[in-house]
């Protein structure tokens, strides 16, 4: 039987977000309410407001490349953890397995590297 | 099987909120909120792993498919930017009609097996479970399916290597650093110490006015170009008379002629 | 081998004497510790960096101007929430709220301290422990920059969008070098439970074995808050406020305590896995002043030398470009952190035998043949990357500068130039008598 529960884990989630949704309602609530034309535009250092296009607008390709190389670490990383926890209790197989592993995913970090995938500008 | 009553509390509260999300990333207008409804799905299902005691897999399907996954679906659609007013209209005739029919014998097919299934109490979970979770997922990998886990590494290699294909420009001369833009200035003898700031007035402190010059005319050097080109520029004149009419005030004497002396 | 002794990963501290109420105590009593910690923590920085810069700092509000943040919070409150025409209405006021939970999620896997007595049960000072405990932090970190990339892109305006997007693509960056610098901690404590971590480092911390995955932590701590250095999504000179911008009133006031509240947690993190989490300093455990309540002592002060330590810097040091930060990120620290994984890895595996049982003698120790060879072979390794690096580098630099002449003439450009070493000066115009006699620039000007 475990001895460990993850009921106050919950529990304390749902403090948090209770606090920052009754602060987010509270100051919305409590402030002053003075409709102003100016105030309600997009700040952009007293200048007219750029158009802004409706949806949010488009932004570069590059963080697209950025978001994939992120997922393609974070699931390297995955395996590493139980790997290394277990590592004690498995022995010289699973290293050699790991190894080959991480030699594997660095072919293809090192290619990104070499075509440029790495820059910003 | 039967449902601890913490357990089946906690999937009474959560199961809803997971049909919200998935109805949300259905009917949800904007592909954002869509996106956000999908990434609640995800994260409730992660907690549904972890009240099974699958609790690596549930922390991984936060990890993964919360953090990193629904971050690319996110990135994706404000890249496209997809927004409300996009054209909805089908362009294939009968899709919708044909999408129905097929989702509802689906959804009867599924409703049928699950009907007939039954549920036995589970076992081998306290066996899988002997060395901690974490442990037991660790044997797995290394032990049943340690050439899953090697083919993953070439499946990542594919990744990186489709997203390099389809996101990243080549780019076909060196890029000049800051030490090259600053040696460029400098040879060229013009605007050696950068270009100047736009105006900055008591009244008005934006990048649409232009800087005044020592003579009282405004420098065209000050403003972006692009606020140049929307005509979006404010005239420095007001500011100029207002300045002059002060040091009239005060008895200046070294004001300019330009429209001053009355 | 304090992990080869324990059988299973999961955590060590026992909750089984803890009543589901006691858990509600200790849940409410942590959220109004960080809650002080992060009004007293805002006072602090600012009275820090005030002295820092030779200027008193806020000392006006209550004693010290210890109530100023609480000013401050009250006077947030109260100013008008602007809610910007263009912006998405239902992301507007989810982002804040995403932000200011998640930021309180990842503490209770905190170990303040083992068990101590507590309305007549024995529980730990922990709110509760999982066997999957620092990835829930990392997870509800991923889950948190969802906050940042929404507050950005609902504000329907340029600078937060661009803020935005830099600074998730900043977090998830940094958050892959976090990661793989904790993978070096796992592999020693065998466990990803911070109860059981702690307890792993009861004979000698992991900073020191682990010097360099601590040192990838620590950077990478700082660029996953946002903080300076790294505070890229609110230059204020290119973006001015970055994502919340827009934000005004206690929606910005959400962001500006998960800002807080997260450096609260990656120091507590640091602590829990490099620093010993609650245990004495060496010395200290002899006197009896170790785990229990004391413990909840040494933790907070190991704590609030993290907290120093993101003052200290944001005091000191300017900000750095975009480009160079995620180049340090990208392709320093993840490449080093995975060979050091490696290499720490076979170090584990030699010290466990599963690289062979050979026993060498060092008079005062015996230690094994393979671990020594492992070493030796992981010092070669360093040494030849280094060398390489230092020749790619000179001959990079060789190609770049650009070619001396053999011959210069001094006057070529109309100043005298001295030449470079190596150089011959060009003889063949008497350049230097002719200028002294006839037309000297410099001689009407006397």
């Amino acid at each position: 039987m475990t001895n460990y529960s993850y009921g106050p884990l919950l529990f304390f989630a749902a403090i948090g977000l209770g606090f920052a949704a009754f602060s987010v309602v509270a100051g919305a609530l409590a402030g002053p309410k003075r409709y102003n034309r100016a105030k309600a535009d997009a700040y952009e250092c007293g200048i007219q407001p750029s158009p802004h296009a409706e949806g949010g607008g488009r932004v570069p390709i590059k963080y697209y490349l950025t978001a994939m190389l992120f997922i393609v670490f974070d699931i390297e990383s995955v395996f590493l953890y139980p790997f290394a926890v277990a590592f004690d209790r498995m022995g010289l197989f699973a290293l050699i397995e790991m190894v080959l592993f991480i030699l594997t995913v660095f072919v293809a970090y090192a290619y990104v590297w070499r075509r440029g995938g790495l820059e910003w500008d | 099987m039967k449902l601890g009553g913490a357990e089946s509390t906690l999937f009474a509260l959560a199961a809803p909120l997971s049909v919200i999300g998935a109805l949300a990333l259905l009917f949800a207008r904007k592909a954002v909120h869509a996106a956000m409804g999908m990434a609640l799905t995800m994260v409730v299902l992660g907690i549904f792993y972890i009240a099974q005691q699958a609790e690596f897999l549930g922390v991984i399907q936060i990890f993964v498919y919360s953090g990193a996954v629904m971050m690319l679906f996110l990135f994706v659609i404000m890249l496209v930017g997809v927004d409300s007013s996009d054209s909805l209209v089908e362009t294939i005739r009968g899709q919708r009609w044909a999408g129905l029919l097929l989702g509802l014998a689906l959804a009867a097919l599924g409703l049928a097996t699950i009907g007939k299934a039954t549920f036995p109490a589970g076992t081998g979970l306290d066996r899988a479970n002997s060395q901690g979770n974490v442990s037991g997922i660790a044997r797995l990998i290394f032990g049943n399916y340690v050439w899953v886990f090697e083919a993953t590494s070439a499946l990542l290699i594919t990744a990186a290597l489709g997203a390099m294909m389809l996101a990243h420009r080549e780019r076909l001369s060196e890029r000049p650093s800051q030490a090259d833009w600053s040696r460029a200035r400098i040879k060229s003898g013009r605007n050696v110490a950068g270009l100047p700031a736009p105006g900055v007035y008591a009244r008005h402190n934006a990048v649409d006015t232009p800087a005044l010059l020592p003579d009282g005319s405004t420098s065209e050097l000050s403003i972006s170009r692009v606020l140049k080109a929307r005509g979006q520029v404010a005239t420095a004149d007001k500011e100029l008379a207002i300045s002059q009419e002060l040091e009239g005030e005060t008895g200046d004497m070294t004001r300019r002629g330009n429209g001053d002396d009355k | 081998m304090n992990a080869l002794a324990s059988v299973t990963d999961n955590p060590v501290a026992d909750f089984s004497d803890t009543p589901w109420w006691l858990s509600l105590i200790k849940a409410l009593m942590l959220f109004v510790f960080l809650l002080l910690n992060t009004l007293l923590v805002i006072w602090f920085e600012r009275r820090v960096i005030g002295r820092m810069q030779q200027r008193p700092g806020p000392n006006r509000t209550g004693p010290f101007g210890l109530l100023q943040t609480l000013a401050d919070g009250v006077k947030l409150a109260l100013k008008e929430d602007i809610v910007p025409k263009n912006a998405d209405k239902l992301m507007f006021w989810l982002a804040p709220a995403i932000a200011g939970a998640m930021a309180f999620v990842s503490f209770a896997i905190i170990p303040l301290s083992n068990e101590v007595w507590m309305f007549g049960h024995r529980t730990p000072l922990q709110l509760t422990d999982t066997p999957v405990a620092t990835l829930l932090v990392l997870a509800v970190a991923g889950v948190g920059v969802y906050g940042i990339v929404l507050a950005g892109w609902s504000s329907g305006s340029t600078y937060p969008l661009l803020g935005g997007l830099r600074s998730s693509a900043q977090v998830i960056s940094y958050e892959i070098a976090m990661g793989l610098s904790l993978v070096a901690v796992f592999l020693y404590s065998g466990s990803m439970s911070t109860s059981q971590v702690v307890t792993s480092q009861k004979s000698l911390w992991h900073v020191l074995p682990m010097f360099f995955s601590f040192i990838v932590y620590v950077i990478t701590m700082v660029g996953e808050t946002n903080r300076l250095p790294f505070d890229l999504a609110e230059g204020e000179g290119e973006l001015t406020g970055g994502f919340h911008t827009e934000y005004s009133s206690l929606k910005f006031a959400m962001f500006f305590l998960g800002e807080y509240v997260n450096m609260f947690t990656v120091s507590a993190l640091a602590t829990t896995l490099f620093l010993g989490g609650w245990q004495a300093p060496p010395g200290f455990a002899a006197l009896g002043m170790n785990g229990g309540w004391w413990g909840l002592l040494w933790f907070f002060i190991k704590l609030w030398m993290f907290m120093f330590f993101f003052v200290w810097l944001r005091g000191s040091l300017p900000r750095v470009r975009y480009d160079q930060f995620m180049r340090l990120g990208w392709k320093v620290l993840i490449p080093l952190t995975l060979a050091w994984v490696v290499a720490v890895a076979f170090m584990r595996a030699a010290n466990n035998g599963f690289l062979g049982n050979g026993q060498i003698s060092l008079g005062f120790t015996d230690i094994r043949r393979s671990l020594l060879l492992v070493i030796a072979a992981v010092i070669i390794v360093v040494f030849a990357a280094a060398w390489a690096f230092d020749v790619r580098r000179s001959r990079a630099e060789a190609e770049k500068a650009p070619r001396q002449p053999e011959e210069i003439d001094p006057f070529a450009g109309g100043h005298p130039v001295p030449p470079m070493p190596g150089q011959r000066l060009r003889e063949s115009r008497p350049a230097l008598t002719g200028a002294r006699t006839t037309t000297d620039p410099e001689e009407p000007r006397g």
